[in-house]
């Protein structure tokens, strides 16, 4: 799976948890926090993701994520 | 007892109508929402239950607006509301529905009180039963697909967290529970809440329980629940010989209550006082109904509320259409009332035992029934048990209703009443 695949399911489950966003507003230059995310909206992202692309990270893995494109680059590393 | 309350505002969710006005014409109407469903966990059986279908929290808050009486509802409350829904399981949206119906209804957008003199009382316990199964699957596949809410969500007091947020409540909030009677508990401790002055004004939300295969089984196998018979559905059937168990009904009701006092102040109309209520234990862990102790309770109600016995002009009854807590209730009533005046019907026949819930969706019954001046059909009783009282049969009765009392009575030795009164 490539990045833009990757950002394509980020961006999915990010509309998906957040009503109010549109997905023309989900860049990959972007952030959840500034999409208006909690920190509850972003482990719920971030699970439905690593579910749609089948993949499991730990917990852990996430202390350096703190965009879309840090975010992306991690799951394309396990999908 | 302390200064009068009063109910200012009523909400509903359930499977005859998703709001009060619509709740109201299917209670005219003696509509019943039991429906033949089939059991997945078990090889796809038939079942009884009256289940909520096709709601949608979006949809239910257009339908808000306009409805009669009810204060419009403003785009930022509109959208706080769905901001907290949004990600809850459906026992959840439907309660923000209801409290928000009731909060409208109260006038509290237009005619506000300070966030931290409001409270809420959430009735229920066990709430998330189908909520964990439905889960439990994933977990066994991969716990890190659990939902990302699921350690707030698989707790009751989620029901507390997301109405206050959505409302902004500030003041004192619980979860209370009573079994079957946890409807009437909140309302009793909201109203308690409002005479120490704790709160100005309270919900009490009776909260939806929807039954895991497990526990529906168990229930089954105390022998409580009515089956199907054939496609036919007869039951449930209160009061009536051929009565044969209770059918779970999912439904979510709210009511607004405060001091006759600060309605008055604050210009909300009462639709009814709150003048007496009670619960009494039996002191007894299983399911068994005492006769003495639902008299007690409505006894100590009647007392409390100032009102004899005699006074009494419908009794919207906890009756659950099984036999032994039917009769119960019916000898428990002799003894309280006297007289066969009192008209006696029961709302599960309409909506079946909704549980967690039932005490507030019966209240709210029995308030619109005491303001629309009619007491509502139970539609499949033919041939009433018991002698000597005046049992609503299938078509709705049309008369005044000045003093009611509505009872709800709970596995675990759990008695309640309600007495209102005309506002």
């Amino acid at each position: 799976m490539n990045e833009h695949e990757v950002f394509e399911v980020v961006r999915d489950k990010t509309v998906e948890v957040l009503p109010e966003v549109a997905p023309a507003e989900v860049s990959i230059d972007g952030s959840l926090v500034d999409l208006g995310a909690n920190s509850i909206d972003r482990v719920d992202i971030v699970t439905l993701s690593m579910e749609e692309l089948g993949v499991t990270i730990p917990p852990t893995e996430f202390a350096d994520v703190k965009d879309l494109r840090s975010l992306v680059t991690l799951l394309e590393r396990y999908a | 007892m302390t200064e009068p309350v009063v109910v200012t505002g009523l909400g509903i969710v359930s499977p005859i109508g998703m709001d009060v006005a619509s709740f109201t014409r299917s209670l005219r109407a003696g509509r019943c929402g039991v429906e033949v469903v089939t059991d997945p966990a078990h090889d796809d059986e038939p079942a009884l239950l009256a289940p909520l279908v096709g709601f949608d929290l979006a949809t239910a808050l257009d339908g808000l607006d306009g409805l009669d009486g009810l204060a419009g509802l403003k785009p930022e409350l509109r959208r706080e509301v769905l901001r907290a829904g949004h990600r809850s399981p459906i026992t959840i949206q439907a309660a923000l529905s209801a409290a928000t119906q009731a909060w409208l209804e109260a006038e509290l957008p237009t005619r506000p009180v300070p966030g931290d003199r409001v409270g809420i009382v959430v009735g229920g316990n066990n709430l998330t039963g189908a909520y964990a199964f439905d889960q439990y699957d994933t977990y066994l596949r991969e716990p890190m697909y659990l939902p990302a809410r699921y350690a707030l969500q698989v707790k009751d007091t989620d029901h507390v967290g997301t109405l206050s947020q959505a409302l902004g409540i500030t003041g004192e909030g619980y979860t209370v529970g009573a079994s079957s009677a946890s409807g009437n508990a909140a309302v009793m401790h909201a109203a308690r809440m409002i005479g120490c002055g704790a709160v100005d004004v309270c919900l009490a939300v009776g909260a939806m329980s929807r039954l895991d295969p497990p526990e529906r089984a168990a229930l089954a196998k105390l022998g409580v629940l009515a089956e199907p018979d054939g496609t036919e559905v007869e039951a449930p059937r209160p009061f009536d010989r051929e009565r044969s168990g209770f059918v779970p009904g999912e439904a979510v009701a709210c009511l607004v209550l405060e001091s006759r006092t600060g309605a008055r102040r604050r210009g909300s109309l009462p639709l009814v006082e709150l003048a007496g209520y009670a619960q009494a234990l039996d002191g007894n862990s299983l399911s068994d109904p005492s006769v003495a102790g639902e008299a007690r309770a409505m006894n100590t109600a009647l007392a409390q509320a100032g009102v004899s016995g005699c006074r009494v002009d419908y009794v919207n009854a906890h009756a659950t259409a099984t036999p032994a807590g039917d009769d119960a209730e019916l000898a428990a009533l002799r003894r309280v009332l006297g007289t066969g005046r009192p008209w006696i019907n029961s709302t599960k026949a309409l909506v079946g035992h909704t549980l967690s819930a039932a005490g507030a969706v019966e209240a709210v019954a029995t308030v619109v029934q005491m303001r629309g001046g009619f007491i509502h059909p139970n539609p499949t009783l033919r041939h009433p048990v018991g002698d000597g009282y005046r049992l609503v049969g299938a078509t709705a009765v049309e008369t005044t209703i000045d003093c009611a009392l509505s009872n709800s009575f709970g596995f675990g030795g759990f008695n309640s009443c309600l007495v209102m009164l005309r506002a």
